[in-house]
């Protein structure tokens, strides 16, 4: 009797503790963020990152002159405020004073963020031994900056550059156009006209780096938390490598008001199993779902508080090959009706559904340069632009038009018994990719390549089913070829393939940012097509200055090659269920940089946000979205 | 005896140099898009990627860089990794990591064999009664289950009944015990399984039916004779699994979020980093060689009817 008493009180202790939690917590926000990563950070380097998770630490940590805020204007952050000169090749930044880089410790060190600290950043990855990634991005925005690099590797490499290397190191100060004008000005040369400069700046190759400290360290910056300083609304107060990176809110950090959480805290796990037992467990702020956790989670009573993140700018096409080693493909490919025949026979949708069964056509994408990322003054989409508009739109799939562009391809380029008008037969050797004798008649060979991942496999099955049955077996053949090792060395160097798709990153904001690299001679053209109108309109569009202009310019250039299938833009990449009980909408926002990563303003509540809670703030962010728009 | 160790020690000296002469070559002859992501090889010009490649130092003549690893390795520098932790000097990477992994290597040893062959000697004592069976049953389960399928279970179900966080803390001691357990469930199994096979085969042997004949007690026979008989196939892999505790486990070291040395070598291979794959190389091979020379001596002190060398007679 006394025992079961007594586990009756222990029962009630318990319980009543547990609902003291839960209410004191639901009614206020929490103010740590708990989150996982599964894909290892490597190094923490601001010009060396390449995983997200690293993103997130160096983002929330070091601030670059601008950021972005949450409606994805771009603000001031280091600089209080900036010019520009007519044709916005000179642009000069105004630094905040007195702030300094703290340590590992959240303390002030003697340092302080200076305009020279921001020309050490350039400087940093100028030298071509650092090897800072990414460094082509920027290296022909600043004047003079791609020939003092040269300099440098040309003479590593025992080029005669006419002087020592210590020479072409200290004409830095007069070749390259950054400098502090004095202590907190800092002034950029640019090569050309950049009315978008800004948005570079969130770019990590913008950071500062803090010169003496910088010496000290030498090769290790940026290996340990000791090893770097802070100046962003965080420090790294704890790193165990693989393991766990702690970050504590920076007393000392200039807009410390807007910091709402005062840690965040990363741990590794080896997989999203476990985030997802973690956080059903309480022990996260968030968490990723996947499609088969989605399946499992319907019905019960998580399903609720499931929700749909936002797609990234990164996009996937599919890259034809107009220099095929097939001759047949070759011959083909140079005709626009069968890349019509292409274009109109692939059904985008079921690709998409691969990835994400429940709303495959929320992830297509059927532009070149992503849509919600660039916006004119007036606040329009540069997607919505009405060369784009109608593209952006309607998804092209229809297997009529796709048999009857292929109809009209074959007449033009076949003769009546169906052999291939001046093609004769002979030997198609695509190393490991393919070899296959080619018998110039119908149907056409098509050498899809792919690798011997599951998912990309199933992809390229699916595609070669859905062009056999479109198309009409008769009429095409897909050969899917397997790469096992390096895809680059495989397929994309020696151009074995006639058919590959892979997905592209968005780096600043201009369409110059892709369409600039998707010119005849860019390094996207990976097809290898000659299109001088395209690469006419573009360059028209790099020389316009003001944007409007220069976004109907690039739309113009992006129409002409969607028309033409040059490329087919079909999905976008991330967009992924989660959890979560940090409210969205709240952090800064933006489609590329680091500043985006940034926590400032988050709001952590103690449930999971609802699905309905979800949709209610999306829309009123989009309501208030406008209005920031049309008070600008 | 000390002719045998010298002449031993002179050939594991040679099987090492040779692997990593032959690995360090063999890394030399993978393609050089390995040391580029595929974002890095767009944004790059082929003249920007020789530049980066030339310096990583791997655009030398082969056996120059060999030259140049030795050569330091000789002073005592192992060299900065390349492209898995960039930068990261390889001693760092190898103090901060290998303390985990010993540690849990050390501790499923002990439990491993402490728990395996205790089973193992009940099994062979009670042959075909039901702590037999019990035992056989979960040898078979062990091993014929996909360790990820029962690890990651166990992982969820017993941390969920005992209140056991997930993932491993450093400083939290509870969070200690399952990878340390999870650790062991195969091992368990491996050395219970064997030492049962080993003493159920000695014990059918004449002079242990001979010994009973004799009238030794059962007890007296299992640990003199048998135990001491059938202990030994088992002895000579224990140095080499002491030694390489360190190199720890992929999969429990992913499911727990233990920092340690699983799958470094693996990631660094995928990776190509070269100097970090030469040291682990490095490392793991010594460790191997000197792992089963350490056997084949201790392999004499618990059997001192084996004689290494001939001419000692």
């Amino acid at each position: 009797m006394k025992k079961s008493v007594s586990w009756l009180i222990i029962v009630a202790m318990i319980a009543s503790l547990m609902t003291g939690c839960s209410s004191k917590t639901s009614s206020d926000f929490e103010d740590v963020y708990y989150s996982t990563f599964t894909e290892a950070y490597k190094t923490l380097n601001p010009y060396f990152l390449t995983a997200t998770s690293a993103y997130m630490m160096v983002g929330n940590s070091i601030d670059g002159l601008v950021e972005n805020d949450k409606y994805g204007t771009i603000v001031p952050s280091l600089a209080e405020s900036w010019t520009h000169n007519d044709d916005f090749t000179v642009w000069t930044f105004k630094l905040r004073e007195n702030v300094f880089w703290v340590d590992n410790k959240g303390e002030k060190t003697e340092y302080e963020v200076t305009a020279d600290d921001f020309v050490e950043g350039i400087r940093y990855i100028a030298e071509p031994k650092n090897g800072a990634k990414n460094f082509s991005t920027i290296s022909r925005i600043i004047e003079g900056l791609y020939d003092y690099y040269w300099n440098l590797a040309d003479f590593d490499d025992g080029v005669d550059i006419g002087k020592t290397r210590e020479e072409a190191a200290a004409s830095f100060d007069e070749a390259v156009g950054v400098k502090a004008v004095d202590k907190y000005t800092v002034e950029y040369k640019l090569t050309t006209s950049t009315p978008f400069f800004l948005s570079y700046l969130i770019i990590e190759l913008f950071y500062p780096v803090e010169k003496a400290f910088l010496d000290k360290v030498g090769e290790d910056y940026g290996t340990s938390m000791d090893k770097m300083l802070y100046n962003g609304g965080y420090y790294i107060s704890q790193w165990e490598r693989d393991k766990l990176v702690v970050l504590t809110k920076n007393e000392n950090y200039w807009d410390k008001d807007n910091i709402t959480i005062k840690e965040l805290n990363f741990q590794m796990v080896g997989d999203e199993m476990t985030g997802l037992e973690m956080f059903q467990r309480g022990e996260l702020t968030s968490c990723k779902v996947t499609s088969e956790q989605l399946k499992a989670l319907k019905g019960s009573e998580w399903e609720k508080y499931i929700n749909l993140t936002d797609k990234t700018t990164v996009t996937y096409w599919f890259t034809m090959n107009f220099q095929s080693k097939n001759p047949e493909f070759q011959k083909f490919v140079n005709n626009v009706n069968f890349r019509k025949a292409l274009q109109y026979g692939i059904d985008r949708v079921q690709i998409s559904a691969l990835y994400e069964p429940n709303t495959p056509e929320f992830f297509v994408r059927n532009t070149v340069i992503p849509e919600e990322t660039l916006f004119d003054p007036k606040g329009v989409d540069y997607t919505d632009y009405p060369n784009l508009k109608p593209i952006k739109e309607k998804i092209p799939y229809d297997p009529q038009l796709a048999k009857d562009y292929m109809k009209k391809a074959i007449e033009e380029l076949c003769n009546a018994d169906g052999t291939i008008k001046g093609l004769t037969p002979s030997k198609v050797d695509m190393g490991n990719i393919a070899s296959f004798d080619s018998d110039a008649k119908l149907p056409v060979e098509l050498v899809l390549a792919t690798t011997t991942d599951p998912l990309e496999t199933k992809k390229a099955l699916l595609i070669a089913e859905m062009l056999k049955q479109n198309l009409g077996e008769e009429n095409i053949k897909v050969i899917t070829g397997y790469s096992s090792t390096s895809f680059q060395d495989e397929v994309f160097s020696p151009m074995n393939f006639d058919m590959v798709d892979d997905s592209y990153s968005f780096r600043f904001g201009d369409p110059s940012a892709n369409l600039g690299r998707l010119t005849t001679d860019g390094s996207l053209n990976e097809g290898g097509y000659d299109i001088p109108e395209f690469d006419k309109l573009v360059e028209e569009a790099l020389a316009l200055t003001d944007i409007e202009a220069r976004y109907e310019k690039f739309s113009e250039a992006e129409k002409y090659m969607l028309e033409n299938v040059y490329l087919m833009p079909f999905m976008t990449g991330g967009g992924s269920y989660q959890m979560t009980k940090e409210l969205p909408y709240q952090t800064p926002r933006g489609g590329f940089g680091l500043t985006r990563f940034k926590m400032k303003g988050s709001k952590i509540q103690g449930s999971p946000v609802t699905t309905e809670q979800y949709k209610e703030i999306k829309e009123n962010f989009e309501k208030e979205l406008k209005e920031n728009f049309a008070k600008e | 005896m000390k002719k045998y160790i010298i002449k031993r020690t002179l050939q594991s000296f040679v099987t090492i140099c040779l692997v990593i002469f032959v690995v360090f070559m063999m890394l030399r002859m993978m393609p050089t898009s390995g040391y580029f992501t595929r974002d890095d090889y767009l944004n790059m010009t082929e003249s920007m990627r020789m530049v980066y490649l030339k310096n990583l130092g791997v655009l030398d003549p082969p056996l120059v860089q060999f030259k140049n690893f030795v050569m330091k390795l000789l002073q005592g520098d192992l060299g900065r990794s390349i492209t898995v932790y960039p930068k990261l000097e390889i001693t760092t990477i190898l103090k901060e990591k290998i303390g985990f992994s010993a540690a849990f290597g050390l501790a499923s040893m002990i439990i491993s064999m402490t728990v395996g062959m205790s089973m193992g000697v009940l099994m062979a004592r009670y042959k075909d009664r039901l702590i037999d069976n019990i035992g056989t049953g979960y040898a078979v389960l062990v091993r014929s289950i996909p360790s990820l399928i029962y690890l990651f279970l166990f992982q969820v179900w017993v941390s969920k009944i005992f209140g056991l966080p997930m993932l491993f803390y450093k400083n939290r001691s509870e969070s200690w015990i399952l990878p340390a357990i999870s650790l062991s469930l195969s091992s368990i199994a491996w050395y219970a399984i064997w030492l049962r096979r080993f003493m159920v085969d000695e014990e059918n042997k004449e002079y242990i039916k001979f010994a009973k004949v004799k009238g030794f007690s059962q007890k007296y026979i299992m640990k003199n004779h048998v135990l001491r008989n059938a202990i030994l196939p088992i002895a000579i892999g224990i140095p080499s699994d002491f030694l390489l505790i360190i190199s720890g486990s992929l999969l429990i070291e992913n499911l727990y979020s233990i920092p340690g040395m699983g799958g470094l070598l693996i990631s660094a291979i995928k990776q190509m980093d070269n100097n970090l794959v030469q040291i682990l190389v490095l490392i793991y091979s010594s460790l191997s060689v000197i792992g089963v020379f350490l056997g084949d001596l201790l392999v004499v002190f618990v059997d001192p009817r084996i004689r290494l060398s001939e001419s000692e007679e």
